[in-house]
């Protein structure tokens, strides 16, 4: 196990930058997820952590060593990859034996350490088959398996679960997380999917273009985003975002030039027409569409030509093209600069 | 307009009535009719042109044809001849000669420059086409560049070569045991530019992240040769030997054209068995005697395309 540090990490491709020297520190055992568009850099700055990808400026070490120079074999990490990389001419065993290749072990070792990895996985039944007989998860299994046998200082995972179909994931999440508080290897591991980085994670980095733009817990990226593009980023579904003249009238909006956002779970239509006491903005709209998902019903609104969506409780929804009310409670509502678009606080 | 007797032809019964000629007809019915019309010119062709002529040489291997008489059946007599004649022999060995050696030395030389080629960013387009660029050369023009290499000093480009170096001069095509490898390198030379397409294709179906797990896992190059790379390419290969096999096995266009003045020769030591087939039915007009020999080329093609199959099958 070890920490990894990225120092002023820089990656240039000829001419272009795709990563702008990028400063983190993951501690030792710990969970990072780095989350971003497609393009942000995300993947770039997991390969050169690998070693699959060479490094143009800046400082990366594991553990105390600096490895910028150092193959992928020498730096004892293991990675996990979106299309599992297991090969299809090989027994489970012989792709899990893989991650055991440079292990000076006798054969009898290797077996006994590949069982074990099998048996955490539940992989146990299928040793003797090809990845040609396992279902998309159970691949994805051998192939975390392949990445733990060998007790690497780190793992690295590149978009493991986008493959697998909805359900498939939301229950890999959670296995990776039991696996990794089981283990406590420092595990680096990135998505696109926001809802991944928010459950998986001990700790978020935001990327885009190529920066960094924040790094925290889940929960304080959702409470404390930044900027906008985080703010809309993490959460689902994206956080509101109004300039301050369209809210022109309330009290509780300041008047400069600001941009206004609010989380869809916090613009909450009012029922039966009793506004909630202390709300410090109320809105009214035109219903555009509703999406009904059992605990809460969102709700499309058009307000004065910006399309918001709203929450109403359980399976109550109003009828389209009907006008609601719509109210904000105080400190829900997320301040930002409408030029730099960084954080002015909360109201 | 109502019809007193309902035809469903082939339609299920109870379907609702009227509408066009079309849905008179099931759309099983349509589908095979579509099916059948498009197949139906390639079966009449394969049929007539090549199925037709191939078991006709069987009939007439059974039988004395100069093609001035109608064919006259003698039984198994033209088979008893071929494996007595000592020419059929050399030609048998000629011809294993040349699939034993040709076929793992092009597999070989063209994986290896394949394998680097796939490499190679700078000019890749341009040498790749350099190397596929014999494939689409007549087969008679590049035999007689290639015996033109052969000749002696000072017109033959490498005995020219080797007197450079003060080495001795080679007779190449007037040897008898130097013929059958002057001929062969010619051959693979020729067929070198396909096989090296087919496996880079083969190489590029393979994922990059195969290596790069491979690379993390720590195997080196030649661990990530052996054991990733060889074996997900097996497909590519096993087509490619069975394929570089037939190609070998009915060897023709080189050694005519490289042997013109004899050929076959010198003393048979080149002839493969399409040649004396050819020679038997088109130089002695010994139609029956060349049918047996057909029966046996297509033998041998059967048996050794079904056991590389068989032994490079997926055990799995």
């Amino acid at each position: 196990m070890a920490s990894i540090a990225l120092e002023k990490l820089v990656k240039r491709y000829d001419k272009v930058e795709a990563v702008h020297g990028i400063d983190l520190e993951i501690a030792d055992g710990e969970f990072v997820v780095f989350v971003g568009p497609s393009g942000c850099g995300k993947s770039t700055t997991l390969r050169m952590i690998a070693g699959l990808e060479e490094i143009t400026g800046g400082t990366l070490r594991i553990g105390d060593a600096v490895v910028n120079e150092r193959a992928p074999k020498a730096r004892n990490i293991a990675m996990v990859f979106q299309n599992y990389a297991i090969y299809p001419h090989l027994t489970v065993r012989q792709n899990i034996g893989f991650g055991l290749y440079t292990a000076k072990l006798s054969k009898d070792e290797k077996n006994a350490r590949i069982d074990d990895t099998a048996r955490i996985l539940g992989l146990t039944d299928y040793l003797e088959r090809r990845p040609a007989a396992l279902s998309g998860g159970q691949r994805q299994r051998v192939a975390i398996g392949r990445a733990m046998v060998r007790n690497p200082s780190a793992f690295l995972f590149d978009e493991p679960l986008s493959n697998l179909d909805a359900q498939l994931r939301a229950q890999m999440r959670i296995e990776i997380k039991k696996l990794h508080q089981e283990l406590k290897t420092t595990t680096v591991y990135v998505t696109h999917d926001q809802i991944e980085a928010m459950t998986m994670a001990d700790r978020i980095v935001v990327m885009k273009d190529g920066n960094i733009l924040q790094t925290g817990t889940p929960v304080d990226l959702y409470e404390n985003p930044a900027d906008v593009f985080t703010a809309r980023f993490i959460g689902s579904p994206s956080m509101n975002m109004l300039p301050a003249l369209a809210l022109a009238g309330q009290s509780a909006v300041p008047s400069d030039d600001v941009l206004v956002g609010i989380r869809p779970h916090d613009l909450l239509a009012v029922v039966d027409g009793a506004v909630p006491e202390g709300a410090i903005v109320t809105l009214e709209g035109v219903v555009e569409a509703v999406e009904p998902l059992g605990p809460e019903t969102m709700v499309h609104l058009n307000v004065a030509g910006a399309s918001l969506i709203a929450t109403s409780p359980g399976t109550l929804s109003p009828a389209v093209g009907s006008r609601i009310t719509c109210t904000v409670q105080p400190g829900k509502l997320y301040l930002f600069d409408a030029a730099t678009e960084k954080s002015l606080g909360r109201k | 307009m109502s019809l007193q007797v309902e035809n469903t032809n082939g339609a299920a019964s109870g379907r609702p009535k009227g509408g066009g000629f079309a849905d008179r007809f099931s759309m099983h019915t349509k589908r095979l009719a579509w099916i059948w019309t498009f197949l139906a010119l390639p079966v009449l062709f394969y049929s007539v042109i090549r199925f037709y002529p191939t078991l006709d040489a069987f009939r007439l291997s059974l039988t004395d044809w100069n093609l001035m008489r109608p064919p006259k059946f003698i039984g198994f007599e033209n088979y008893t001849k071929l494996f007595a004649d000592p020419d059929f022999w050399q030609v048998f060995k000629n011809t294993f000669a040349y699939l034993i050696f040709g076929t793992p030395i092009s597999l070989f030389l063209s994986f290896t420059i394949a394998f680097f080629l796939d490499r190679v960013r700078f000019g890749h387009g341009f040498i790749r086409a350099l190397y596929f660029m014999p494939f689409l050369t007549t087969a008679a023009a590049m035999a007689w560049v290639w015996r033109w290499f052969y000749q002696p000093a000072p017109i033959g480009l490498i005995n020219d070569f080797l007197a450079y170096f003060g080495l001795p001069q080679q007779p190449f095509l007037r040897s008898t045991t130097q013929a059958l490898p002057s001929i062969m390198v010619t051959a693979i030379w020729a067929g070198l530019g396909f096989q090296i397409i087919i496996f880079m294709a083969g190489l590029r179906a393979i994922p990059t992240t195969f290596y790069e797990a491979a690379r993390i896992d720590g195997l080196g190059e030649w661990a990530i040769l052996r054991r990733i790379t060889l074996p997900l390419l097996k497909p590519t290969t096993v087509f490619l030997v069975v394929l570089s096999s037939i190609g070998f096995l009915r060897i023709f266009d080189q050694v005519y054209n490289m042997t013109t003045n004899d050929p076959g020769g010198p003393l048979g030591t080149t002839k493969p068995l399409v040649l004396m087939i050819y020679q038997s039915a088109f130089s002695s007009y010994q139609m029956g005697y060349a049918a047996a020999q057909t029966v046996v080329l297509f033998l041998i093609l059967l048996v050794i395309s079904l056991l590389q199959l068989w032994i490079l099958r997926d055990k799995s």
